[in-house]
């Protein structure tokens, strides 16, 4: 059973408070979509789930596994994986290498044909197979953001992250990668999606979460959240608050 | 079929290189030989140079300081170290085996300190009687690996936040600070007059019921050639197995390859030790083979000799970098001589290296992958684009080498 | 023995708490979440000044550290070396002749101009392309081949000025057709890993440069004259000491300071180019260009700016600061075509302490660069064995910023790009 927590998360650079106590947990294979206007603080948190930052103060459990200490290859072992908002693909090792990364890195290799096999389906899956023995310079942006997520199913981590997985994808991929949120999902992994296209939130996720000049401000169904005074502030008063 | 072709000519090359010491008897053998040893040598430090700044992505310019650590640790122990069977009450010394480790004390360049050798007096005072041992070389060869391991270690340590620019900057200013050392401390290195080592074979070696003198190159032909083959197998090995898939992927993003998983700090600091400890080794043995190591080892232009050999023949693939060494280790001795064009006489000899500089230059800018990784490639391909659906192959190279497809190593 | 025991002593006192307290400090700054690019510093700073009271201190009062505070602290560093030199080593020249120590220090001083000059123009190449220059030794090594040849050879009698202008000119065009030929594709995404063949393809120009002077003028040292000869003169005529009296060479300022003339004439030189460079950075439409290129690329281009006119520039330019500082001293120094790498070595230490890219950074790195050079000549006991340590001086320097402070005094953070990352 998957299990994230995190608890009462702060976040100082210098003077800037980026996050400020926050707290939400994640139980089983949830579809989470997380939201919150420019400078939230949601690339923030998801650096500190993720290992790259450490927390000022507040805990992350995964798995009941203290995860917040811990450095990036441990977290992603530990089973949480993550994209990055810009995409970070090993621009000149070959797609079928990419993928094999995680998976070696991970200790899942069982023998090379198993390996490939492995690799070859989730190509097949992500449309791209044709392109395994590119280098992954060569694929289109779109192609590259499905080669990331391709690596994470590679390292079959229990929690996802997406930072921005549909920012500058072509409609078609776009539909490749709803069809890869939802087996993932299926698949019984737990999803915490960041972006700022509502329509694919609002479509695809089960529960949403709003971040806020580093509060978490809702923590909800979609519909509530919709209509939520609090969120619709934060959106449409966010000016104002900034000049405050 | 042609797919072989890079592993046909492998092939013949290394009988080639074999064969060459028996077969070759012209005049000129022991300048030949000597050539195609210091080619060697220079062939080891570009392979391992191109695995860690061309395959792992971690640029340094400190590997000749590597190397000569490896040189000095060897050439200072064998100066300063002796197993006597009995105390000479003059030197430092302690118990060792029923038998006596001796220090000597170092004594500077000058010869008429060389009455203070605390060892020469006990000798003298002994009379012949006593027979006192050496360090054996292949000890000191070891010593001398070990320590390069040790430091490449350290520093791969040290360097862990550096990139690019910066760890550049680091390995040079490391490499400036071990020269400058070793040309101060006069006493114990002996600074520009250089540190004399016993010769690879001090006592000659029977090969084959011939037996061949200390002065002989054949003997170090093969060393130096074997050395160079275990570098490039070890090499090989690494790049093939997940080893060489990681530190491929810490060149390319590091942040990424930590967030999949890859422990990005002990490859980039195994990828050090591994590359650092091969340099030492050919700096100990090229250093028993020449007899004299000074700092002028660590001079900025001996490196850019190496990197120029490693991205001329293809900085990212280490076969390629080593026989580009070769090829223009070789080709750079025989250039000794001069030609006249148009009635100018041009002496090779002073402008070789100018065109060497030029090459190096235009194999930047045009050749990416220097001139002998395409090659490799070239042949490496055909069989590759039968097996693809891809149209487009990207630079591929065969067996050996860089980037090239990793069959899902296990 | 008297003398090492004490000094060593009290020096590795000293690094033992710098090391101490660059670790804590730092461990401190990350626990309570600061920005650690400082920490390390004042760590090392306040441990090596007062030891484990100056680290209490420091870290009791984290984050309240000011650049002042760092800046006392590396001085009472410094203060407390030079009192224990003084105590160890109680007959050292440094210590009993006041008159040398001023010499030293306005020695150093002039030196110091000279290195800051030439290491801002590899600061200016970093900060507007995002490369090393490892051919900074072989445009300064251009400079004085080309002085010595024009005023000694070619041309004998000529107006040094003359020597002084066609080594800028050859330096300039040399840069100029580097850049355009090898380092322009860099910006255009043709180049696979951008970084590292910046490093390279500087690093062939040197070895090819290196090369083709030697083939051409062989390796034999020469000394170009005296550009200036200063007119026989004393002031005021009748005070004791005098403050000012030249003779043809040199300069002796209250009979204690003695400046040569090659050394004057270059650090004037230096700081009128200087001045002059200043002028063309801040007030010249050009120079704003080039700053904004720094800032942005993109943006700059944008702007209707020519990024690839303005490398060009920032790397002739660069180059050329090179050569005329070799121009300049190659009255002062003898000739040879390897004259230009320790200077080079100089340049790196200077423009990673005082941060790559940072252009009064350069020049402060500079004259810091300088002053310790002159005390390590002037004042360590076994003088020979100085001479060989004092490019490690300097490297170590370069090691220690580049693992405690990667940006340097002055240095800004690059984030990316083709400036790299640390």
């Amino acid at each position: 059973m998957i299990h994230l927590k995190v608890s009462n998360l702060h976040k100082q650079f210098g003077g800037l408070h980026v996050l400020k106590g926050v707290s939400f947990e994640v139980n089983g294979p949830e579809l989470i979509g997380l939201i919150g206007p420019n400078g939230a603080g949601k690339t923030t948190m998801t650096n500190i789930l993720d290992g790259a930052i450490k927390p000022s103060s507040g805990t992350v459990y995964l798995n009941d596994e203290r995860i917040d200490q811990l450095p990036p290859f441990e977290v992603a072992r530990a089973g949480l994986g993550r994209t990055f908002q810009v995409t970070r693909s090993f621009r000149r090792m070959t797609v079928l290498e990419n993928l094999y990364v995680p998976a070696l890195a991970m200790g899942h290799a069982h023998g090379k044909a198993r390996l490939r096999e492995k690799a070859m389906e989730v190509l097949e899956f992500l449309t791209i197979d044709h392109l395994r023995n590119e280098f992954a310079q060569a694929l289109s942006g779109g192609q590259q953001k499905l080669l990331e997520l391709g690596r994470l199913l590679m390292l079959n981590p229990d929690v996802i992250i997406l930072d921005e997985p549909f920012a500058g994808v072509h409609p078609k991929l776009m539909e490749v990668i709803y069809a890869y949120i939802r087996r993932v999902n299926d698949e019984g992994k737990a999803i915490i999606l960041i972006s700022h296209q509502m329509d694919s939130i609002f479509s695809l996720s089960e529960r949403l979460l709003v971040l806020n000049f580093g509060d978490l401000i809702a923590d909800g169904p979609p519909e509530d959240v919709k209509n939520d005074p609090a969120v619709i502030e934060a959106y449409l008063g966010a000016e104002e608050e900034e000049t405050a | 079929m042609t797919k072989q072709i890079p592993n046909i000519a492998g092939v013949i090359v290394l009988l080639f290189l074999a064969a060459f010491p028996l077969v070759y008897g012209a005049a000129d053998y022991d300048y030949i030989m000597h050539i195609m040893i210091t080619a060697f040598f220079y062939a080891i430090l570009a392979a391992s140079w191109s695995m860690l700044s061309g395959y792992a992505g971690q640029f340094s310019f400190g590997h000749m300081g590597f190397m000569a650590i490896g040189a000095y640790t060897t050439g200072l122990l064998c100066h300063y170290i002796y197993l006597s069977p009995e105390p000479t009450g003059l030197c430092t010394e302690t118990p060792f085996f029923g038998q006596w480790l001796v220090v000597v004390n170092p004594i500077g360049v000058t010869s008429t300190t060389l009455t203070q050798d605390c060892l020469r007096q006990a000798m003298d005072a002994w009379g012949g009687r006593v027979e006192v041992t050496r360090m054996p070389v292949p000890l000191g060869i070891l010593m001398g690996t070990i320590m390069g391991a040790i430091a490449g270690f350290l520093v791969g340590m040290l360097v862990l936040r550096l990139r690019a620019a910066y760890l550049a900057l680091f390995t040079l200013g490391f490499s400036e600070i071990l020269k400058a050392t070793i040309s101060a401390e006069i006493d114990i290195t002996r600074g520009q007059a250089g540190l004399e080592l016993p010769p690879l074979y001090p006592d000659g070696v029977t090969l084959f019921g011939t037996y061949f003198e200390p002065t002989d190159k054949l003997p170090p032909y093969y060393t130096m050639l074997a050395l160079l083959l275990a570098c490039l197998g070890i090499l090989a090995w690494l790049a093939h197995s997940r080893f060489g898939l990681f530190v491929r992927a810490l060149r390319e993003d590091q942040d990424a390859a930590a967030a999949l998983g890859v422990n990005t700090t002990r490859y980039k600091v195994l990828v050090f030790t591994i590359t650092c400890a091969m340099a030492a080794a050919a700096g100990a043995v090229q250093g028993h083979y020449v007899q004299i190591i000074t700092p002028n080892l660590l001079f900025l232009l001996q490196m850019s000799l190496v990197v120029a050999m490693a991205v001329i023949g293809g900085i990212e693939n280490f076969v390629a970098a080593a026989i580009g060494a070769i090829i223009l280790q070789v080709l750079l001795e025989l250039l000794r001589n001069s030609f006249v064009i148009g009635g100018i006489e041009v002496d090779m000899t002073i402008w070789r290296l100018v065109f060497f500089g030029l090459l190096l230059m235009i194999t930047l800018r045009f050749f990416r992958n220097g001139l002998i990784a395409p090659l490799i490639a070239y042949f490496g391909r055909v069989g590759v684009a039968e097996e693809t659906v891809a149209k487009r192959a990207s630079t591929l190279t065969g067996p050996g080498g860089g980037p090239h497809r990793t069959e899902a190593p296990d | 023995m008297e003398f090492p025991l004490l000094f060593w002593g009290v020096l590795a006192w000293m690094i033992f708490w710098a090391v101490a307290g660059a670790i804590l400090i730092k461990r401190r700054y990350l626990a309570q979440d600061l920005d650690t690019s400082n920490a390390s510093f004042i760590g090392a700073m306040s441990g090596a000044a007062l030891g484990p009271v100056g680290l209490a201190a420091v870290w009791a009062r984290t984050p309240k550290s000011s650049g002042y505070l760092t800046t006392a602290l590396g001085l009472l560093t410094v203060l407390i070396v030079a009192v224990t030199f003084s105590f160890a080593d109680p007959d050292n020249i440094c210590v009993t002749s006041g008159g040398f120590v001023a010499s030293q220090f306005v020695n150093g001083l002039i030196i110091g101009i000279i290195y800051g000059f030439m290491a801002l123009g590899l600061s200016l190449i970093f900060s507007i392309l995002g490369v090393v220059s490892f051919a900074h030794g072989e445009f300064y090594m251009i400079g004085g081949m080309v002085v010595y040849f024009v005023t000694a050879v070619f041309l004998p009698g000529i107006n040094p000025l003359m020597g002084v202008l066609a080594a800028c000119a050859t330096a300039f065009a040399i840069g100029a057709i580097f850049e355009r030929l090898m380092l322009t594709p860099m910006y255009h995404g043709k180049i696979d890993r951008p970084i590292e063949y910046g490093i390279l393809a500087t690093f062939g120009l040197a070895f090819t440069l290196q090369y083709f002077v030697q083939a051409l003028v062989g390796a034999n040292p020469v000394k170009a004259q005296r550009f200036i000869e200063f007119p026989r003169w004393r002031f005021p005529a009748e005070a004791d000491p005098i403050w000012i009296k030249t003779s043809r060479g040199s300069m002796t300022l209250f009979e204690q300071v003695t400046i040569s003339s090659p050394r004057f004439t270059a650090a004037l030189t230096c700081i009128l180019v200087l001045l002059a460079l200043l002028y063309l950075l801040h007030r010249t439409w050009t120079g704003k260009a080039l700053r904004a290129v720094s800032q942005d690329r993109e943006a700059a281009a944008i702007a209707g700016i020519k990024p690839d006119t303005m490398n060009m520039l920032a790397f002739a330019l660069g180059g050329m600061i090179a050569a005329l500082a070799g121009a300049l001293l190659v009255q002062a120094f003898s000739w040879l075509p390897q004259v230009g790498a320790i200077p080079a070595m100089r340049s790196f230490v200077i423009v990673v302490l005082g941060g790559l890219g940072s252009l009064p950074g350069a020049f402060l790195g500079g004259i810091m660069v300088g002053m310790v050079e002159a005390a390590g000549t002037g004042c360590v006991p076994d003088p020979q064995k100085a001479a060989s340590y004092i490019p490690a001086y300097g490297m170590i320097v370069l090691t220690l910023t580049l693992l405690l402070r990667p940006t340097g005094m002055f240095g800004r953070r690059f984030a990316s790009g083709a400036h790299g990352q640390f």
